[in-house]
């Protein structure tokens, strides 16, 4: 395993694995979902663990596909590991992150009861609600790019029917495939590079 | 080119069109006070100074006669130590709904922004910002308020009000639709029953266990230490005196049927008084300073005190007097003023042309003056304003108005 940047605790694509047991504000990219967790513990003997995570992301059964957010713990041994990546956000960027939410400031923020997807760039189903929600402000937004994940504080559709995410952290690979994280407050993403955007409902992160 | 000009007329002359430079002879806890203490007085101030640096709950009694300059002294206090939150009560204004009043010179000195950021601070403390998943803030108002209750009953005695400030607490920063409400409550707004029910509150803060509960919230929480300056104490003690024959008014109906024939109505509402103000020294951290007129008083108001509780007399520091001016004082005080009055004028020319002297006036006007009021301040200006409206209103030349005050 190559050496990485402190925030990579696992990396299929470049072979990084860094052993131990980590808490902190933790993302880890399964396939096409994404698991967000306050814990992961990575050793030769157990393999990954993590849990109480928050599983996010499509399930497709034959014609359906349903936006999910389940809470649930993982177990992979070592030779059989689905993860493309883990990283634990730096917490001086967790703070930027928390400094930016304002939704106690703001009262108009929609926060939605159930896990519910906004768009969905798939030739298959093709869902998309950008229109519908034009204006608004949803709160929660985890959007997935061909390269990368958005985790926003909230989004809003601007008048081009764009998301417009605010309160963002950034995790993606740059042109030599190494992870990188950054901190935005305001990101202007076209619709068309997205695969999908997916607003978090609240009472399935209390659950 | 100027040849020659005559400075001293040209003063006059600008003095007569900007009127006196002495307008007023009585401070007020409303107006500020821009001119410092004169020289006798910095060790009194910085006597006082230390012992505010030094304790953390102690109340410091400054006794002064009639126009010593003891509200003088609080904007001297509060300039000095701008570290400090220092609020001034006058007790003449403020007898009734004494922790309503308190609390609200209180919010009017700090500002809203305070309000919110305690109660930001004490929501994350007791758990609102926790992120679930490593990421998402859930409000769970319920949680955070149990978090809540349980750090703070033992601290509180009243159930009741410290509920109606946690509830008030936590709807501010977690329930986003009530906010608005909330800083109106924060605020001291009188609230009808409607809204205080759609806020889970019982009472607005006129309820004087919420007041308090307040306060002490404000006080404790805040970044900045906190004096309160209680002007006029010795009301409580007039309060309790009874009104001779002469001074009471007539009255159609027998008082001693509302309010018993023990006790006067007056005299029951400074007991009253007493009681809450003694009830501020259970606010961790809120030093107190009093002002009375005379050691009489003073004398009278510890007896008040040691009857509620003794142990309380040990927060009570040594009296601390402040007399009248000393000769030198008087011309630094004039130079002061003058100087200040100039220099919101922007006529700097006068701190060139005459910073050796006292024109208009001169030493021995000054030396008149102290004689004749033996160094209060008040009187000293009282004569000041005479002089100088004299010299600003009448056609009569300078030298024959000070012919007076030889």
């Amino acid at each position: 395993m190559n050496k990485s940047a402190s925030f990579v605790l696992y990396d299929s694509l470049k072979k990084i694995r860094i052993n131990g047991e980590f808490k902190g504000s933790i993302i880890s990219k399964c396939q096409d979902k994404i698991i967000f967790s306050d814990n992961i513990k990575i050793s030769d003997s157990d393999g990954i663990i993590i849990s109480g995570g928050l599983l996010t992301g499509f399930e497709k059964k034959e014609k359906i596909v349903c936006p999910i957010s389940k809470n649930s713990d993982f177990k992979w041994n070592i030779k059989d590991i689905p993860l493309e990546y883990s990283v634990i956000i730096p917490e001086d960027t967790m703070e930027q992150y928390d400094h930016g939410q304002f939704s106690n400031e703001f009262p108009y923020t929609i926060n939605l009861l159930h896990t519910a997807c906004l768009l969905l760039n798939d030739p298959k189903y093709n869902l998309n609600h950008l229109d519908f929600f034009k204006g608004e402000i949803l709160k929660n937004p985890i959007a997935m790019i061909r390269n990368g994940i958005i985790v926003a504080d909230r989004v809003v559709i601007d008048d081009n029917g764009d998301p417009v995410f605010y309160d963002c952290l950034i995790i993606g690979r740059d042109k030599n495939e190494d992870i990188k994280i950054s901190y935005e407050p305001i990101i202007n993403v076209d619709d068309e590079v997205m695969e999908f955007i997916i607003i978090l409902g609240i009472e399935e992160l209390k659950i | 080119m100027l040849l020659f000009e005559n400075k001293e007329q040209k003063l006059l002359n600008l003095l007569k069109f900007t009127g006196s430079p002495f307008k007023k002879f009585v401070s007020t806890g409303e107006i500020e006070e821009d001119i410092g203490l004169v020289q006798s007085r910095q060790e009194f101030l910085h006597s006082i100074i230390n012992i505010l640096n030094k304790n953390e709950n102690i109340i410091i009694p400054v006794i002064g006669d009639v126009g010593t300059g003891k509200t003088h002294l609080y904007w001297a206090l509060k300039h000095e130590l701008y570290y400090f939150n220092f609020v001034y009560i006058s007790l003449e204004n403020v007898v009734k709904r004494f922790y309503y009043n308190t609390y609200s010179e209180f919010i009017e000195n700090m500002g809203i922004e305070v309000i919110r950021n305690i109660s930001r601070t004490l929501c994350n403390k007791w758990g609102a910002l926790e992120r679930k998943f490593g990421f998402f803030h859930l409000a769970e108002m319920k949680k955070v308020k149990k978090a809540a209750c349980e750090e703070w009953a033992p601290l509180f005695e009243n159930e009741e009000s410290i509920m109606d400030v946690i509830n008030a607490i936590t709807a501010h920063q977690l329930d986003p639709y009530k906010k608005i409400e909330v800083e109106r409550w924060f605020l001291g707004e009188v609230l009808d029953i409607r809204e205080l029910s759609r806020l889970n509150l019982k009472h607005d803060l006129r309820e004087k266990k919420n007041a308090y509960t307040m306060l002490k919230v404000l006080v404790e929480n805040a970044m900045v230490n906190s004096v309160l300056f209680i002007d006029d104490f010795e009301k409580i003690i007039s309060m309790m005196r009874p009104i001779p024959i002469e001074e009471q008014t007539e009255e159609v109906f027998d008082r001693s049927w509302l309010y018993g024939s023990k006790e006067s109505p007056e005299k029951n509402a400074a007991n009253k008084v007493l009681d809450k103000i003694v009830q501020l020294n259970k606010i961790n951290g809120l030093r107190i300073v009093i002002t009375l007129k005379s050691t009489d008083f003073y004398k009278d108001i510890m007896r008040k005190i040691e009857d509620i509780d003794s142990n309380l007399l040990k927060l009570v520091n040594d009296p601390i007097i402040l007399s009248n001016f000393i000769q030198d004082d008087i011309f630094t005080f004039y130079k002061k003023n003058l100087e200040f009055f100039f220099g919101h004028l922007n006529y700097f020319e006068y701190f060139r042309d005459f910073s050796q002297s006292y024109y208009p006036l001169n030493e021995k006007v000054l030396n008149y003056i102290f004689t004749r009021t033996n160094g209060n301040p008040r009187e000293i200006i009282k004569f000041l304003i005479k002089i100088f409206n004299d010299i600003t209103l009448s056609n009569e030349n300078l030298e024959d108005i000070l012919k007076e005050y030889h």
